[in-house]
């Protein structure tokens, strides 16, 4: 589909071993060879850090109570003491998308979070896990969510639709956020890096300059995105409590 | 866009799904508890040395009570002895001026007793001398011989006058 140096080059998907499962095809491919090493980096660094469990931390283990403490801190802030249950899930979804993006900003490494099927997924667990919450908590009051007390009558017509199709499009806009900007992100990088080789003598080293300086930009966005993914799903968790 | 190519969604769903699951249950049943045990034991620390630390600034603030308080006793009684001293030599000097007083007295009794013994004494002597002298000269000039108690008559009878 796409042409040989297409900067959309790099989302492509190669299969490292062809695998088939009741009919479906669910090769090893190098997305999921960033997600294992994803994953790898997570529980390597947050186990072997974390070994000696010692009162004073050596720097890495205090770069794992940080994350610990930053993910707790920001469940409290938003949900309160019923975020507590929610941690693992919440720190597990952090970690999974700002390593994710932080692996994909190796060169020549894939981005998994690059794709909307995957980012459609996680955003997709939230939604369900906190409308299941949503009714678990509340029953059939959960409904009462798409009313917005204080308002005059006659505009309720008008925003309960609002407010449905707001909610229903949640799992959307989180996953499209997360998908849009690694893609635009790793196709600028891709882009100025084309012309590094195209641009004749010495003028390569600008936009090499500018490289430089977006993968700065880019790894800040890895980190926000993965913030921001997070911090909407404690929000929607407070939500499933607080109706209003 | 290969993103939007459905060849391989089943197969990168069925590879997150395994990769996250296992990553949310290994962080929930591993990392993390272990993660929050160190955090928890260092707040036990904490806390521990806190309350130690209390505990110690209490005794320390009752033992600055108790040297306060045995200052304040020290301080009572130095004030009370001083006062004590202070009074007895007082008295001392008082009985000691009395006494003085009374030896002056008696002195200055015994010295005018004195004087006015050797004054009478003196004018004894004095009346006498006169009386000889008296005679003397009475015989020198008459041959009138006056007897003492003549002389002695007139003497008497001009005490006063040259005195």
């Amino acid at each position: 589909m796409a042409a040989k140096d297409s900067p959309l080059k790099q989302f492509e998907i190669d299969p490292i071993s062809n695998i088939e499962l009741g009919g479906y095809n669910i090769s090893f491919t190098n997305s999921s060879l960033a997600m294992l090493i994803t994953v790898l980096v997570i529980t390597l660094f947050l186990t072997l850090t974390v070994n000696t469990r010692s009162i004073i931390p050596s720097r890495m283990q205090l770069i794992s109570e940080l994350m610990y403490n930053f993910i707790a801190q920001l469940l409290s802030d938003t949900v309160g003491d019923n975020g507590k249950r929610y941690f693992p899930f919440v720190f597990s979804l952090f970690m999974f998308v700002l390593i994710g993006n932080m692996v994909g900003m190796v060169p020549y490494q894939f981005t998994f979070t690059s794709h909307i099927i995957v980012t459609f997924a996680l955003a997709a667990v939230v939604f369900i896990g906190v409308t299941i919450l949503g009714f678990i908590n509340h029953g059939i009051k959960f409904f009462t969510f798409f009313y917005i007390p204080g308002v005059p009558f006659y505009m309720h017509p008008l925003l309960i639709p609002i407010e449905v199709i707001s909610y229903l499009s949640r799992p959307i806009s989180l996953s499209v956020r997360l998908f849009a900007n690694m893609l635009a992100g790793h196709t600028l990088l891709k882009v100025f890096a084309g012309f590094v080789v195209s641009m004749p003598f010495f003028t390569g080293v600008f936009p090499l300059a500018f490289i430089v300086a977006l993968t700065g930009l880019e790894i800040l966005i890895a980190f926000l995105q993965a913030y921001v993914f997070a911090i909407l799903t404690c929000l929607y968790i407070n939500d499933a409590y607080h109706l209003h | 866009m290969p993103q939007l190519n459905p060849e391989f969604f089943v197969s990168q769903l069925f590879w997150l799904a395994v990769f996250f699951t296992f990553l949310l249950v290994f962080l929930w049943r591993v990392s993390l508890p272990r993660i929050a045990t160190v955090l928890e034991k260092r707040q036990n620390k904490i806390d521990e040395n806190l309350s130690s630390a209390k505990e110690l600034q209490e005794q320390a603030m009752e033992i600055e009570k108790k040297i306060n308080d045995q200052i304040n006793k020290a301080k009572l009684e130095t004030d009370e002895k001083i006062k004590e001293t202070i009074n007895a030599l007082q008295q001392d000097v008082s009985s000691h001026l009395s006494s003085l007083d009374k030896d002056l007295e008696k002195k200055v009794s015994d010295a005018e007793k004195e004087i006015l013994k050797s004054k009478d004494n003196q004018m004894k002597n004095i009346n006498n001398e006169i009386a000889n002298i008296t005679k003397l000269t009475v015989g020198k000039i008459t041959d009138i011989e006056l007897s003492d108690n003549e002389i002695n008559k007139v003497i008497e009878s001009h005490k006063g006058t040259f005195n």
